[in-house]
């Protein structure tokens, strides 16, 4: 019996109950809410040893950014990454959720998850929503057959190609991979690659922007996910001074609440061991 | 009418997102004397957009059937995973080869029952020990039919002719393969949603052996 | 639901389509203009775009009408060549006519005019006019697209004017703040105030961005500036 205080668990999957009623509000005039899209660019590539993910960092609302260093590349197993594109929140928990299932598998298994398992629950995933879980996808990794990269749209239908890109700056990253991708390229080659591709995105498209992020995983040993690979974009310099004076700002209402000291107690406390936390990816 | 245009290529919310992922295509199959050759473009589209110019829409079901995918992308994909997985547990409860009429019909059955949500074009080929090398039409709306040679796709309709003018039964293999790639060729230059390479695979009791004709390999026709 | 027409254009049949008409096109960019005791500046970025794309990061949205006189125009872009085209060829009529160059203030009035001739087909733009008026004195007239005209000694238009206004009226207007006194706003000042807001319009509005081109106008002549944004 569910009450205030422990309140029952949730059935899993989703909430339709407030699709009838917010059918009827928009009737009436009061439509629902936008999400936030990421107009956005992200791309992936398999290089010599491995594959290599790289994703603008900007989120917009319309024609508004919304987040100017966000995180597209999202972790789904040691050895898989996935970039994301189109609905923020679809894709955020779409890999969320694969990420838990790889989890379990592995754990089941005792073994590496190969990464078309990934592509088929997200494909099965996407498909079963028909399209309303706006995610767009470039998956990347590795397994014992080799490098993989795979788009996946949010309509649920996969592609499996050595190059790939998705958002609205697809286009312009693909032009760049067009004229320069090779098969056997070195990791730098790749980065250089990868780093150019985003860049064409984020310059040509307004839906992309702000920094580079890019995900090297390698065959061999960890994946390197590199943050900010380059700052593509720097914020200008302000010419003016926008600090105020003290006593600018109006005092509308002021109450003195006097702090009573009852007792006092000193606890001596010692330093936590913490330990040097390997990265969580 | 300019600006109509110029919004339909640069609008944010049409262009990538909304738009599905379909395969304007062009496919085929023709039986010969010993089996079947299945052939289709490498072109899936996203609007405008060439979303993969290498597509395989060739996608294989079991050892000796074959489908020919055309349509929403999405749609095919599900469909041909879900035969494939009634296959798999069809042969293991039969201990031998599905017939190529099975795989057609659970195809037909997905089709006709799930018509008013999916955009499926599919062509069934296969081999078995029964009937030889089979063709099976399931076209939008879940019908199926056989035929000795089929086409389909947005790009067909371009090529109708060429296939009832050249068409012979009983054809060698060599024959129909350059049948195949003859038609598919002469969809893709007609078609603006068809093209890239042509892809083939030829199904006979041994098996499946494929093969790829890239652009700058493929036969030329009258072209000004 | 999945239909032919809308998603599966290939698999149409030819037919009756019917089109809708759409004359207008947004392509961005935003203008703001101070107005001081002997000066006017007006700034507009000069990214060009549609959609998602940019069509280029060099196109100035100033226009000189006088000798003291500068409008600032964004929105459609087609709009606003048509009516600063209109609007050059009105005041060599007037020059023609009376033998004098217009001023500021009758400038205004006349773009008001033209803006509410067309009030049932309006030109999409948003127009900031910036200049100096028969006594020299710094003055901004800012406009809806269909003519109202409204005085005053700052403004902010275009697609970031609703981010940017606030700032302005914050740091010119000194509103929402205390003990501060009015005094008259530097030029120098009013400058780099201009490239502070178009700074932070770049961050925020993705279609501003990649340089400011300036007018300074003060009674010795008009001077211009640019100034570099993010080109993101």
């Amino acid at each position: 019996m569910a009450t205030v205080l422990a309140p029952e668990i949730p059935a899993p999957g989703f909430s339709f109950e407030n699709c009838q009623r917010n059918a009827f509000l928009a009737q009436k005039g009061f439509p629902a809410p936008r999400a936030t899209k990421t107009g956005t660019t992200i791309v992936g590539i398999i290089y010599a040893d491995g594959v290599i993910l790289g994703a603008d960092t900007r989120a917009t609302e319309g024609p508004v950014v919304s987040d100017k260093n966000c995180e597209k590349i999202h972790y789904l197993a040691a050895n898989m990454y996935c970039c994301g594109a189109g609905t923020a929140a679809d894709t955020e928990m779409t890999t969320q959720s694969v990420a838990s299932q790889l989890e379990l598998q592995r754990l089941h298994l005792g073994r590496a998850i190969p990464v078309a398992t990934a592509s088929t629950i997200l494909q099965r995933t996407l498909f079963r929503y028909q399209g309303h879980i706006g995610a767009a996808l470039v998956l990347g990794g590795v397994d014992r057959t080799g490098p993989h990269i795979y788009c996946i749209y949010p309509h649920g239908s996969v592609d499996k190609l050595p190059y790939a890109t998705m958002g609205s700056g697809s286009l312009a990253a693909m032009a760049v991979f067009e004229a320069g991708w090779k098969a056997n390229m070195s990791e730098e080659e790749g980065k250089k690659l990868v780093r150019d591709a985003i860049a064409a995105g984020i310059f040509n498209d307004l839906g992309s922007g702000s920094n580079v992020d890019i995900c090297v995983i390698p065959t061999t040993g960890p994946a390197k996910y590199l943050r900010t690979y380059e700052e593509a974009n720097v914020k200008g310099k302000k010419q003016g001074n926008y600090r105020y004076p003290i006593g600018t700002t109006a005092v509308l209402r002021q109450r003195v609440i006097p702090l009573e000291v009852e007792s006092v107690t000193v606890t001596p406390t010692q330093p936590m061991e913490v330990e040097p936390s390997s990265s969580r990816r | 009418m300019a600006a109509s245009v110029v919004n339909a290529y640069s609008d944010p919310s049409t262009s990538w997102m909304n738009a599905p992922h379909s395969t304007g295509t062009s496919i085929m199959a023709c039986e010969f004397d010993g089996g079947v050759v299945i052939g289709a473009d490498s072109r899936t589209t996203t609007g405008v957009y060439i979303a993969n110019r290498v597509t395989d829409k060739l996608t294989r079901i079991t050892e000796h059937i074959y489908c020919c995918r055309s349509g929403s992308a999405a749609d095919t994909q599900a469909i041909a995973d879900i035969v494939t997985y009634h296959l798999n547990f069809h042969k293991m409860e039969l201990g031998e080869a599905p017939l190529v009429e099975s795989a057609a019909a659970i195809f037909r059955e997905l089709c006709y029952n799930y018509r008013d949500s999916l955009m499926a074009g599919i062509l069934v080929a296969g081999w078995d020990k029964h009937k030889g090398g089979q063709i099976y039409s399931v076209p939008i709306g879940g019908m199926v039919q056989r035929q000795q040679v089929s086409i389909g796709g947005s790009g067909s309709s371009y090529v109708y002719g060429y296939v009832d003018a050249n068409f012979k039964p009983k054809m060698s293999k060599a024959e129909a393969m350059k049948f195949v790639t003859n038609t598919l060729t002469l969809a893709m230059l007609r078609d603006g949603s068809s093209g890239g390479v042509v892809r083939l695979g030829v199904i006979t009791e041994a098996g499946v052996e494929r093969s790829v004709i890239l652009g700058d390999q493929l036969p030329k026709f009258y072209e000004d | 639901m999945l239909n032919v027409e809308g998603n599966f254009p290939e698999y149409a049949v030819p037919g009756a389509v019917q089109h809708r008409f759409e004359p207008y096109a947004d392509n961005g960019g935003s203008v703001v203009a101070i107005a001081g005791d002997d000066y006017a500046v007006i700034g507009a970025d000069t990214r060009l775009s549609t959609g998602y794309s940019i069509y280029t990061r060099e196109q100035k949205k100033l226009f000189q009408l006088g000798a003291r006189t500068v409008l600032g125009a964004t929105g459609c872009w087609c709009d606003t060549l048509t009516l600063t085209r209109l609007l050059t060829a009105r005041l060599q009529m007037y020059q023609h006519e009376h033998n004098k160059p217009m001023s500021t203030p009758a400038v205004a009035q006349m773009l008001s005019t033209m803006m509410y001739y067309k009030r049932f087909f309006p030109y999409y733009v948003s127009n900031v006019l910036a200049g100096l008026d028969a006594e020299g004195k710094g003055c901004v007239y800012s406009y809806d697209p269909i003519g109202h005209c409204e005085r005053s000694n700052y403004r902010a238009g275009g697609s970031a004017g609703a981010q940017l206004q606030p700032l302005l009226d914050n740091q010119i207007g000194l509103k929402n703040m205390q003990n501060v006194e009015k005094v008259p706003f530097p030029k120098e000042k009013a400058l780099a105030l201009i490239k502070d807001v178009f700074i932070s319009a770049a961050e925020r509005d993705i279609y501003t961005g990649d340089s400011i081109y300036m007018l300074i106008i003060t009674a010795d002549g008009i001077q211009e500036e640019k100034f570099e944004l993010r080109k993101d």
